[in-house]
């Protein structure tokens, strides 16, 4: 027990509290699903393959992104981790190719450009036929960072570079958002007529 | 239980147990200060936006003792210096500077004192928002970092006898804190390096120069050359490692950092 807690707390987000309470749950699981589990997390490894043109995780390289034909090849959203593309991919909003970095410039943690995938970007968009880069890295200091990084480095590649709105989330609320939020959220309004 | 409200700048942050953050801050009359933001992953209310690197904000903190990690119970951004997060080199230098503020500002020093190293990196920040920084404005920047941390090394006069320096070669002794006349640099100590004396007036002339006026200062040449060497076995000796920082700053300052 005490095993199983310690390691599940070297997950990222899982305190002592949570890795206990999910011990707990596993002992009084019923055994095919513990099975499952140890299986699916015996096996992650072996089963995952990083996307040699996009550098997501998948099970096939390349990815079903970068096989389908339908999608719009000529348009590439740079995301930071895979979880971003996910979540760009539930959107339904975007139908062209990703490019995931790895992470974002932070120079205090020692993670410069030759730590991210900025060089294999570099070589895919001047390699030709993309028409719009999309900087979708994290609207914090070290995504906006890496948003201009890169936007300087792929000066004269023959594709406009564009960045992510950004704004006020759904759900949000005016009275606690911070004013650069807000006063972007102005600056980028759009005509209801 | 002890309660701050000032201003603050974010040194650093990190993620802590499933929704929390930590948060070094550098506050004015305090100095270095660790906090904990419970919930700060969670939360859109609690620090909407506060938490970057680099942004100065408003806070509210709790601590049980002086001394103590103390807990966030609210921040307002009031300035994200979002220039700093536009130029890379920009971005790179104040990395830096936050970096060596993050490792050497102390904690709970004299007011006034931790008043003038907050003004300090509030100035810095706003004034490498304005231009393109170049190596002359890293080197500026950094010794009046050391200036503001306690660590000004003696420019005008021997730091040994006190007699002012001579025209010429002089020699800078680190572990001494300064220039040293050529009587005391003669004496075979180990260490000693040879400079011009224009070079330290030179770096001495823009520790009193305005924050807005650094970037029309410049060193060029031999001058260039001493007072890289100058501050950087000055960081050395005083800091002991690399920052993590230095080599993005170096690619960005175009491998001349």
């Amino acid at each position: 027990m005490q095993r199983l807690v310690a390691s599940l707390r070297r997950l990222p987000g899982v305190g002592e509290k949570s890795a206990a309470r999910l011990a707990y749950f596993l002992l009084g699981a019923p055994d095919e699903l513990v099975g499952e589990l140890s299986d699916a997390i015996a096996r992650i490894k072996a089963d995952t393959v990083i996307c040699s043109s996009c550098f997501n995780l998948g099970a096939i390289d390349p990815c079903p992104i970068c096989a389908n034909p339908s999608r719009d090849a000529g348009a590439l959203c740079v995301v930071e981790e895979p979880a971003d593309l996910s979540s760009i991919e539930q959107s339904g909003s975007f139908k062209g190719h990703y490019h995931v970095l790895g992470g974002a410039l932070s120079p205090i943690d020692g993670i410069g450009p030759e730590n991210l995938r900025i060089a294999e970007l570099d070589s895919r968009v001047r390699a030709g036929g993309i028409r719009e880069v999309i900087l979708a890295t994290n609207p914090n200091a070290e995504g906006d960072a890496t948003a201009h990084y890169i936007a300087e480095r792929l000066k004269g590649c023959g594709a406009s570079l564009t960045r992510i709105a950004y704004g006020m989330p759904l759900g949000g609320d005016l009275e606690y958002a911070d004013h650069v939020t807000i006063g972007r959220s102005v600056e980028n309004r759009r005509n209801l007529e | 239980m002890v309660g701050i409200e000032d201003e603050a700048i974010v040194l650093r942050a990190v993620d802590f147990g499933e929704s929390d953050l930590i948060a070094h801050l550098l506050v004015p009359e305090i100095g270095r200060l660790t906090v904990i933001a419970k919930h700060a992953r969670k939360s859109r209310k609690r620090f909407p936006g506060s938490l970057d690197i680099f942004n100065h904000i408003r806070v509210r903190v709790s601590r049980k003792r002086p001394g103590a990690l103390g807990f966030l119970e609210q921040a307002l951004l009031l300035d994200p210096f979002l220039p700093l997060r536009e130029v890379p080199a920009r971005f790179a230098l104040a990395s830096y500077l936050v970096e060596l503020m993050d490792r050497m500002a102390p904690e709970g020093g004299p007011g006034p004192d931790m008043r003038r190293l907050f003004d300090f990196v509030h100035s810095a920040l706003v004034s490498l928002g304005q231009g393109q920084p170049d190596l002359c404005m890293r080197l500026f920047l950094e010794l009046r970092a050391f200036d503001a941390l306690g660590l000004r090394p003696g420019l005008e006069r021997c730091v040994r006898c006190g007699s002012e320096l001579a025209p010429g070669p002089v020699g800078f002794h680190v572990a001494d804190g300064g220039g040293i006349c050529d009587a005391h640099g003669a004496e075979g100590l180990s260490g000693v390096l040879r400079v011009h004396l224009g070079t330290l007036r030179a770096l001495d002339a823009s520790l009193g120069s305005p924050m807005d006026q650094l970037p029309r200062l410049r060193l060029e040449g031999q001058a260039l050359a001493e007072a890289r060497e100058i501050l950087f076995r000055f960081h050395r000796f005083h800091l002991g490692f690399e920052l993590k920082s230095e080599g993005f700053l170096e690619e960005s300052l175009g491998g001349l950092a």
